[in-house]
């Protein structure tokens, strides 16, 4: 039996074949350091990494090719930004919804910064409610990170309207679009993004190690960092000007090809198109779960504003024994536990019970392995009522 | 160190309820390990994943990874919580005097 991966939320897997076959190629042929020397093949490696950002900047409605900068990953992109646009005596307002990647930074900018953080619960559905997060803007709010869409629960938040809040105080909004890159259209412009994280191994289907940030412009972020750029070696501190200010070293440039390919592999299926494949699997794996005696779903109720991506846990089986079952016996790949993300757990009270199962579908997921996932927990559901 | 008595002997154990010297096992410290779990009496397939767990033990130092523990012992990892509630780590490990798995199963 061949596995059948629904841990897609973590990363996507497989990637398309033109992903694996441009990096292959284009790391055999131009494998060298881009942007740092004259010689033809150092400027075709250039001109990869320059074309990579404005195909970004052009997917994500951004402006300015120089204000979409490669970072390693969401979290690497969301230290940057978060480090680098608040301090001391700042107030901050982000939301339970968050991953580590934002609770994290913020908790240390709490604990060692002097910056102050509050966390807006979501509703019963799994939402935020913009209004709640305007009420707790103070006279000191510097900015707002939301997540785009939850890791956890799938549910995708009003991104526009709380941008559209955070504009009218002059408040910062960085979103985390770690889910929903290349998930689901992202408009920077219409929806009143500043700080735009996106990492590049999930739904924009490159490889991990390679992801980054638009940042708007009329938005500034401090350098945390300093280092080699390419250009003006003689300058003594690290340069100001996008995209330099934010990179560091030399670049990932077999993820930026990596990268590369994935979004053209994307845009030439489209995105409505990969959504509606990937939403049609979830509605049935949802419909199937939620007839199997002894399953509970969590924020499934209604499935508009989601992604594909749930939870789910079985009664009186943790959710690790349930992942480990799953692998086991069924060859399906699925991710338990907390998901990087507690404050959702603590709210919808999974935390108790070391969290649930989460199963995150690709574009490469297909009607047989939902339906193999629903007989899977049918069969480990009616296992555990006679234990 | 904690200690644990069951039918009358008291074990010392970890924290977590395995035997603190893997030694002393025999067959009637799993029956009694087995209380732990809430058998009353180790049926034959209960015995069948002890032993197997126990000889791999003796012979690797370590347990066995679950695909392995499954694929030897012929029974599914749900059939295996069945006959181990706290599951092939926690549970059937436990009873076949094996050191808290730390990885595998």
């Amino acid at each position: 039996m061949s596995l059948i991966y629904l841990d897609n939320a973590a990363t996507s897997f497989p990637k398309p074949e033109d992903t694996y076959v441009f990096m292959d190629r284009f790391y055999r042929s131009h494998g060298v350091n881009p942007g740092r020397s004259g010689y033809d093949l150092c400027m075709e490696a250039g001109q990869l990494v320059d074309d990579t950002r404005k195909l970004l900047t052009a997917f994500f409605n951004g402006t300015d090719p120089n204000r979409l900068v490669f970072s390693y990953n969401s979290t690497d992109a969301l230290n940057l930004a978060l480090f680098g646009m608040i301090g001391r005596g700042d107030h901050v307002v982000t939301t339970a919804l968050e991953h580590n990647a934002v609770l994290r930074p913020l908790h240390h900018l709490s604990v060692e910064g002097g910056v102050e953080v509050e966390h807006v619960p979501f509703d019963a559905r799994g939402f935020v409610d913009p209004g709640e997060i305007a009420r707790r803007f103070k006279a000191n709010t510097r900015l707002v990170a939301v997540n785009h869409a939850s890791n956890v629960i799938g549910t995708v938040q009003p991104i526009a309207e709380i941008g559209r809040l955070c504009r009218e105080r002059d408040i910062r909004l960085v979103v985390d679009a770690s889910q929903t890159a290349g998930k689901l259209p992202i408009d920077v412009q219409a929806m009143n993004i500043d700080v735009l994280a996106f990492t590049g191994h999930k739904s924009l289907m490159g490889p991990t190690g390679i992801g980054g940030m638009y940042v708007r412009e009329g938005v500034e972020i401090r350098h945390t960092r300093a280092g080699g750029t390419g250009v003006r070696s003689a300058q003594r501190s690290h340069l100001d000007e996008y995209p330099w200010r934010l990179e560091y070293g030399t670049p990932n440039v077999v993820g930026i090809a990596g990268l590369h390919a994935g979004l053209k592999w994307i845009l030439e299926r489209g995105l409505a198109s990969i959504e509606a494949h990937e939403m049609r699997l979830l509605r049935m794996l949802v419909e199937g779960l939620r007839a199997v005696a002894g399953v509970t779903l969590y924020c499934q109720d209604d499935l508009a504003d989601h992604i594909a991506v749930m939870i789910f846990n079985i009664d009186g089986f943790e959710a690790g024994d349930t992942g480990t079952v799953l692998d086991v016996d069924h060859d399906i790949a699925c991710r338990t536990g907390l998901h990087c993300a507690p404050r959702v757990h603590e709210q919808i009270g999974t935390d108790r019970i070391h969290g649930a199962v989460r199963l995150g579908i690709g574009p490469f997921n297909t009607d047989d392995h939902i339906a193999a996932a629903i007989r899977a927990v049918r069969e480990i559901a009616a296992s555990r009522a006679r234990a | 160190m904690p200690t644990i008595e069951l039918n009358g002997t008291t074990y010392a154990v970890d924290d977590d309820g395995f035997l603190e010297d893997p030694a002393i096992w025999n067959d009637r410290v799993a029956a009694d390990l087995a209380l732990t779990e809430r058998i009353e009496t180790l049926t034959d397939d209960q015995w069948k994943v002890v032993r197997y767990l126990r000889t791999y033990y003796l012979e690797f130092g370590i347990a066995p990874m679950i695909r392995k523990l499954c694929k030897e012992t012929g029974f599914k990892l749900a059939q295996i919580y069945e006959m181990f509630p706290s599951g092939p780590a926690k549970g059937a490990c436990k009873v076949a005097g094996l050191p808290k798995p730390t990885g595998c199963v």
